[in-house]
């Protein structure tokens, strides 16, 4: 039912000045995307790596200073952002404290060409949807943060835009409803099948909601892919480290043979699976999870424990190998032998959850 | 390299006009405000400029050399600086007494210190001058009745202190309460608790604090003194001040070039004043800087502390209020100080010959205020939200009409509207365009502040929803600013109302002004139906004031006390 339109984002670049004009900062530098029709997209990264700007340019706010915008195929360079397809769901809410909540919801709608019992027939649906009801003539400030969350939501949805934009909306509440409320928007938007794109910081909420994840950092794209090829195969350093905990082996390539490297690893020679495109001699790193790892009397690497915690749920190890540290957790210590600092093991792990960068 | 970053730096320029360009509404508006803020606040100040340097149709220091020859003019320079720092510390030693009382002490007062420290605000500028006379001059009520003397003087020097440090000590007191109550109460506590006591507190803490405050309060009056043209005009006699030698050197002595060097002076004085105050004092607050309090102040309640500062200020605000209470009096007596019979013939007067000017200034008023209240919104707006090729001259030109004194601008105005095209001498439009001018910077500022509270965010919110420039204005911004506009609208009404020193020079026969009524009854010395005059102007003012302030709370606006003008 939902008309949802895709995201073309072609060579896309904002400069701002800084220093009162003095020198120019790239907020966002050259990027491309394609978000597809009811694809659920977010941008994720750092404070300052360019992920509101890119949102604020797809809605008109910012004007791009290269590149362009299509909306459901048509470009929006030259369009305001009351003329755009787009619907954005604002961090602080951005409720009108000085309407209630019907009027709230209504307010765009009273600007399109539509009847009064149509316009009443939608607001009440939407009231509905996020669950609002009864609420209609309070105002802003008579509800909880969650409740005028939901009322930023069916503002936005009421509109049936062709994107659904989000610019952190849930930065506000606090962590219990947080993780409420994000399963709450993965539901309605769902239901409704409207193209969203989500802007955060939160990697949880990334995972959570995206059906793709756009890592951004100082204001360029490290990588695009599904929250599993994220977090298994991240593209960068970068990526492997926000993305959750990373340990990083260094390593060397000593060769490469269809889609199995060898790599030499502080005194050991692993055969690892890898797609890139390195070549033999190449440094490299590999990307080790914290829970993919396993201690024992014997396995592929050398290690000394450096320092052993235990945190209930799991025993909380920082390993020495070779020149690099790398943490391990290992879950439910009671009936495990627990290592103490000093004690010389080695590590396992399955090759799959090895990952060469 | 330079030149990529030159690219850069205009590329990003032209980013923000593409936005703005997009939208015909905004363009038109921003042109227009443009074109008028010109034509209106710096082609008259240019006029004043060019008829203080053109002499025969060449350019000449003559007028210059003349009014420097002029000891008179030597004279009143003095007697302007001598009476701005004079009055400056006092209004600001009062002010401060006030907002130390309001701020810091558990007074029983507190109301009644408020008031009157309003008072002078909203009333006609020279109703305590007047006052002033029919109390302490050769009549007066006090000197003459109670103390028994016959030749009391009270014009001049000592005339004018007294009723400007009444008169503007409200804006010292207004400027300082609001500093006092953000300063954190820890800070103080702080210096208690390592030892410190009240008095040492108040000399190390307190008072540092506030010292660049303090020397903005005094800058502040200092400025309000200079460009003050209606309690000289009334009880000056001879000492003359700059404000007043302008309006009597161009329309008593016919001297347009000496009035306009004149006016030259005094506009380059107040503009130093207003850059000292913008650009150094007001960089030095610490106050705005540790920003708000954490919590409420522990009043003072010991009473060594609050007696005397209460006693101080309540006798300030009898004396004050004295004179107020005089001008209705004032209105039903036969004469002041010699024939106290109760008489009606004032007011009969008033409503008789005065209905003319008593109209005339009502409706220049109304039709100046709504337009003062719209337009400064909308520079507000454009000010702090858009960015623009222009935007900088807009917000210059609206606090540089701030800083005009009236005088200036009146004079500005006659000799830049008497030719074609732009005839508008005689006019009641010039009239209300300098109502309008008088008010708008005030208007201006409020609605700054008002807007800089507002998260950017609501306004995008509703057009991303589909509301265009105009729609987002009428229906989010003003709604969300309409106590700084309403507050605006009363400023205007009763600025416009009570004017005095910009329109003295614009008044025609045709058009009569309450304000220069007064004063011309006051020069006859018929105080009785001066009063009356004013009695009847104050009762409008309030009147309008309530009427908009009942408007305001049908309209679910609080009137909070930080904007009871």
């Amino acid at each position: 039912m939902q008309r949802s339109k895709g995201v073309n984002i072609k060579n896309l670049t904002k400069i701002y000045q800084t220093h009162g004009g003095k020198s120019e900062f790239k907020a966002v530098d050259n990027i491309s995307l394609d978000i597809k029709a009811g694809e659920f997209v977010t941008l994720l990264g750092p404070s300052g790596c360019g992920k509101t700007t890119t949102l604020r340019m797809i809605a008109g706010f910012e004007i791009p200073s290269e590149g362009d915008i299509y909306i459901g195929g048509d470009k929006v360079d030259n369009l305001t952002p009351d003329k755009r397809d787009t619907a954005m769901v604002f961090q602080s809410y951005a409720l009108f404290p000085h309407l209630n909540i019907y009027d709230n919801i209504s307010y765009g709608l009273k600007l399109k060409k539509i009847t009064k019992a149509q316009l009443d027939e939608k607001v009440k649906n939407i009231i509905e949807l996020v669950g609002l009801k009864g609420m209609e003539v309070r105002y802003p400030n008579q509800l909880s943060g969650g409740q005028q969350q939901r009322v930023a939501l069916a503002r936005a949805l009421v509109m049936e835009p062709g994107v659904l934009l989000f610019d952190e909306p849930l930065s506000n509440l606090d962590a219990k409803l947080r993780v409420y409320m994000r399963a709450e928007i993965r539901k309605i938007q769902k239901k409704v099948g409207i193209t969203a794109v989500y802007v955060t910081h939160d990697q949880s909420e990334a995972m959570s909601l995206s059906d793709r994840i756009i890592i951004m950092n100082k204001g360029i794209v490290e990588q695009v892919g599904t929250p599993k090829e994220i977090y298994y195969t991240p593209a960068t350093e970068f990526v492997a480290d926000f993305i959750g905990t990373a340990n990083f082996l260094d390593g060397e390539i000593l060769g490469i043979k269809g889609e199995i490297a060898t790599v030499l690893v502080s005194g050991g020679v692993l055969e690892l699976p890898y797609r890139g495109t390195k070549k033999v001699k190449d440094t490299c790193k590999i990307v080790l999870r914290p829970e993919a790892i396993e201690m024992g009397e014997k396995g592929l690497l050398k290690g000394e424990i450096v320092s052993s915690t235990f945190m209930g749920a799991y025993q909380d190890y920082v390993i020495r190998v070779g020149d690099n540290e790398i943490k391990c957790e290992d879950f439910n210590p009671q009936v495990k032998t627990v290592y103490s600092e000093g004690d010389k093991i080695f590590i396992n792990f399955k090759k799959e959850n090895a990952h060469i960068i | 390299m330079t030149i990529n970053k030159r690219r850069m730096k205009n590329q990003h320029k032209i980013d923000d006009m593409k936005k703005i360009w997009k939208d015909p509404v905004l363009v038109t508006t921003i042109l227009f405000l443009i074109v008028t803020l010109a034509i209106f606040i710096l082609y008259p100040l240019y006029s004043v400029l060019k008829v203080s340097f053109i002499n025969e149709g060449n350019f000449s220091l003559k007028a210059y050399v003349q009014i420097l020859k002029d000891i008179d003019f030597r004279q009143t320079l003095g007697n302007t600086l001598l009476l701005g720092v004079t009055v400056g510390i006092l209004s600001t030693v009062i002010g401060f007494l006030f907002a130390y009382a309001d701020a810091y002490i558990k007074s029983h007062f507190k109301k009644l210190f408020k008031v009157v420290s309003i008072l002078p605000i909203i009333s006609p500028p020279f109703v305590l001058a007047l006052s002033a006379i029919m109390l302490f001059g050769q009549f007066g009520l006090i000197t003459r009745q109670l103390l028994g003397i016959n030749n009391a003087n009270i014009y001049g020097f000592k005339g004018i202190v007294m009723v400007q440090t009444m008169t503007f000590f409200p804006v010292a007191y207004l400027l300082l309460i609001g500093l006092l109550k953000k300063i954190d109460p820890a800070l103080e506590e702080a210096a208690r608790s390592m030892g410190a006591s009240r008095w040492v507190t108040f000399k190390t803490v307190t008072l540092p604090l506030l010292l660049p405050g303090i020397a903005n309060a005094f800058l502040l009056t200092f400025i309000e003194v200079v460009a003050d043209f209606s309690n000289p005009m009334v009880i000056g006699g001879n000492f003359s001040t700059l404000a007043t030698k302008i309006y009597m050197q161009a329309i008593g002595n016919y001297d347009m070039a000496g009035g306009a060097a004149i006016a030259v002076v005094l506009l380059s004085l107040s503009i130093l004043l207003f850059a000292l105050e913008k650009f150094w004092i007001e960089k030095k607050s610490y106050v705005t800087v540790t920003g708000k309090a954490s919590r409420e102040r522990d009043v003072i309640t010991e009473k060594h502390i609050v007696w005397p500062i209460d006693i101080a200020c309540l006798l300030i605000t009898i004396f004050v209020l004295s004179f107020y209470v005089l001008v209705p009096i004032g209105g039903i007596f036969k004469v002041m100080g010699v024939d106290y019979t109760l008489t009606l013939a004032h007011f009969k007067y008033v409503f008789n010959l005065g209905l003319e000017p008593l109209k005339d200034t009502t409706l220049l008023s109304i039709y100046a205020t709504p337009i003062t209240g719209i337009l400064g919104m909308i520079i507000a707006f454009l000010i702090v939200r858009k960015r623009f090729v222009g935007r900088s001259f807009i917000e210059f030109t609206s606090l540089l009409a701030m800083a005009v004194p009236g005088t200036v601008l009146g004079l500005g105005y006659i000799s830049a509207y008497n030719t074609k095209p732009l005839l508008l001498t005689g006019t009641g439009l010039i009239i209300v365009i300098a109502f309008i001018v008088r008010s708008l910077p005030v208007g201006v500022r409020s609605g700054v502040a008002a807007l800089q509270q507002i998260d950017p965010a609501i306004e995008e919110a509703a057009q991303d929803l589909g509301a265009n420039s105009t729609k987002v204005f009428v229906s989010v911004t003003l709604p969300l600013i309409k106590t700084a506009f309403f507050s605006g609208l009363v400023y205007t009404f009763v600025r416009s109302m009570t004017a005095v020193s910009a329109v003295i020079f614009l008044i025609t026969p045709k058009y009569k002004l309450l304000t220069a009524s007064i004063l011309s009854q006051v020069d006859n010395g018929r105080f009785g139906v001066a009063s009356a005059f004013s009695t009847v102007l104050i009762l409008i003012v309030y009147v309008a004031i309530a009427i908009m302030y009942f408007g305001l709370n049908k309209m679910g606006v609080s009137k909070s006390d930080d904007n009871i003008l």
